[in-house]
């Protein structure tokens, strides 16, 4: 099977945001919960670069080791879900995430503050492939239909790659070969353990 | 034994009270979140609504336009 | 944005690394324009771009600007999360478990040892005093069993998915946990409100003097044949006492801080007040282990302060022998006290 990851080559992301738009409109993702974010660094300033993020789907998951009630489960294309149905809404895996993937639709207090939300690499949760509860619950599960995350899929520039590890730090390598520059595969080390070399 | 049991209901009132109090206090990602821009639905709940259920809507084809999805429940919104 | 100069110079030497292998291509850069992929302008935008390596070098999180107003989200990256982690997952369950049984061998070990402390029976046997009274022993239950509650249903965030999920199976261990957290949330206000009370009431008879310093000495009536004089809270019971103001004050600090998640603390702030609660929480536990221990199974009378809340005479005068004169010395009417309100807690 295949190692899911996804890539975001900062030097080609123009911050349109288009990534976070088709995860909402996707997924139907409540109002206030972004599975996915555009963050940009050194803003308005020379060497200004934007990189999306969400859940990586990390090797060794942190969320996955933390949580009190192990809710998260690693799928054989290594992606990491969870089930909405053992969540307790404690919020550790927030705690653990290096990247503040998980996401809850109330954040006042941590009382009842509900089951928590994040990316699914489209793939969907523990429920049967394409059944309503799934979607409800973790939205649409385009991984079981053969095709990868809407948000790499959308990107306008190709800057965020999704699939196969291998295969999209290949394709990152060619484009960094090509065009002479590249600032890295952003997140990898922390997430892999391992980064694509430039 | 009349304050053991006292205590223990006090605790059970003030828990419940403590309930209350947070539960109603609570603030929604929606809230904390919310930018100026424009809304189409309801806050809190998703496009699709509450009670979708996948089943195409039936009859009702202009009744809450932004309430239901369209399509089967495995192929949601898409082209 | 104030690390701006400290980024600039990092960038500066950035580019002059980056520049050697960059300098690959002299040919190419002489007539840019007609190499099919290259930057037609020349320029090497790698050179002035922001470079995780770099950034981690400046800062121990990668943070930025997002379109979101959510503060928390304007994070890139923030690896602390595995300190985090290896606290909680390696350290905390060790650090749990090897205090809550290690002590609950101690005990045992004590209790095999030591057996059951007797009191002598003397001709004041069978005379009750009134130790404590209906509202002392309502403010300890309520941050007792409260505390009972807190402390299962907090071991259970350690324990819970390494004893208990294999046991019940993850579906019933999840709603239980989920039922586990709300009665951790909401019984906390009643614990530490009970623990406010306790403080407020018995505070003045808790105050560390001489007399503490010789019961230590002589070995609190633990050790020693007999019991060294004491006032209304002996030193041991005075450390319990400091124990619950001290751990209860900081459980509910850290407890507030991450019962409002963010409102004040960033996510490393939220990620130390994990650690802060659990390690106190382990450490109050173990605490309270030896408190229940001498005052049901350990000392023969001491239950009936808190269950009843009048003592026998003997036993009274045995422990607190200094606060039975005062109790005496403040009522006409002798030690016989029951029905009365000596109120020792005035």
């Amino acid at each position: 099977m295949a190692r899911m990851k996804f890539l975001c080559d900062a030097d080609r992301c123009i911050e349109c945001n288009a990534c976070v738009t088709a995860c909402k409109n996707e997924h139907e993702v409540p109002w206030g919960i972004n599975r996915r974010r555009v963050v940009t660094l050194n803003d308005g300033k020379p060497g200004e670069r934007s990189v999306s993020m969400a859940c990586m789907h990390c090797t060794d998951a942190p969320c996955a080791a933390v949580c009190p009630v192990n809710c998260f489960y690693t799928t054989a294309d290594a992606v990491v879900l969870h089930s909405k149905d053992i969540c307790i809404g404690c919020g550790y895996c927030f705690y653990a995430c290096p990247f503040g993937a998980p996401q809850y639709p109330r954040v006042g207090n941590f009382g009842s503050r509900g089951k928590m939300d994040k990316c699914t690499y489209c793939s969907g949760g523990p429920e049967a492939d394409f059944s309503v509860a799934e979607y409800e619950k973790y939205g649409s599960n385009r991984l079981a239909e053969g095709k990868l995350p809407l948000c790499a899929e959308m990107c306008s520039t190709k800057a965020l790659l999704a699939g196969d590890g291998e295969m999209i730090a290949e394709i990152y390598k060619q484009r960094v070969v090509k065009r002479g520059y590249g600032s890295g595969a952003w997140g990898w080390k922390t997430a892999y353990r391992e980064t694509v070399a430039i | 034994m009349k304050a053991f049991a006292a205590a223990v209901i006090a605790a059970i009132a003030l828990g419940v009270l403590a309930m209350y109090a947070l539960t109603s206090n609570q603030t929604f990602a929606y809230q904390a979140f919310a930018t100026s821009g424009t809304r189409v639905s309801e806050p809190g709940i998703n496009l699709v609504g509450p009670k979708w259920n996948g089943m195409p809507v039936v009859g009702e084809a202009n009744d809450a336009a932004h309430g239901k999805a369209e399509g089967e429940a495995s192929h949601p919104k898409r082209s | 944005m104030r690390r701006a100069v400290t980024l600039f110079s990092t960038l500066v030497l950035a580019t002059t690394l980056l520049a050697a292998p960059g300098a690959f291509a002299p040919a190419r850069a002489q007539n840019p324009i007609t190499q099919d992929g290259q930057n037609p302008m020349g320029a090497k935008p790698t050179a002035d771009s922001v470079n995780e390596e770099f950034l981690f070098k400046n800062a121990d999180k990668i943070t930025g600007r997002v379109s979101i107003p959510d503060r928390k989200s304007a994070n890139l990256i923030q690896p602390q999360g595995r300190e985090y982690r290896a606290f909680r997952e390696s350290w905390l369950p060790w650090i749990g478990g090897l205090g809550i049984l290690g002590m609950i061998a101690a005990l045992a070990g004590f209790f095999l040892w030591r057996g059951r402390i007797l009191t002598d029976d003397t001709q004041e046997s069978g005379r009750k005093i009134l130790r404590f009274n209906a509202f002392e022993r309502f403010a300890h239950w309520m941050t007792a069993t409260c505390f009972i509650i807190l402390s299962l249903s907090g071991l259970n965030y350690i324990f819970g998915k390494r004893l208990l999920m294999p046991l019940i199976g993850p579906e019933a261990f999840g709603s239980l946990a989920q039922w586990a957290k709300y009665s951790h949330v909401y019984l906390a206000w009643p614990f530490m409100l009970g623990v406010v009370i306790m403080v407020a009431v018995w505070v003045k008879d808790n105050i560390p003097n001489r007399i503490d310093w010789a019961w230590i000495k002589a070995g609190g009536g633990f050790l020693g044949k007999g019991h060294p004089h004491a006032e209304r809270f002996n030193a041991g019971q005075k450390g319990v006492f400091w124990m619950v103001a001290g751990f209860g004050a900081a459980m509910g600090v850290t407890g507030l801080m991450m019962l409002f998640p963010f409102t004040v603390l960033d996510i490393n702030g939220m990620q130390v007040m994990q650690v802060i609660h659990a390690l106190i929480g382990v450490a109050f536990i173990v605490g309270i282990l030896a408190h229940i221990y001498i005052g049901t199974l350990g000392m023969k009378g001491a239950y009936d302060a808190m269950g009843s809340g009048e003592v026998d005479l003997a036993w009274a005068r045995a422990h607190h022998d200094l606060w039975v004169e005062k109790q005496q010395a403040k009522t006409a009417s002798g030690p016989q006290l029951t029905g009365r309100h000596p109120a020792p807690a005035e």
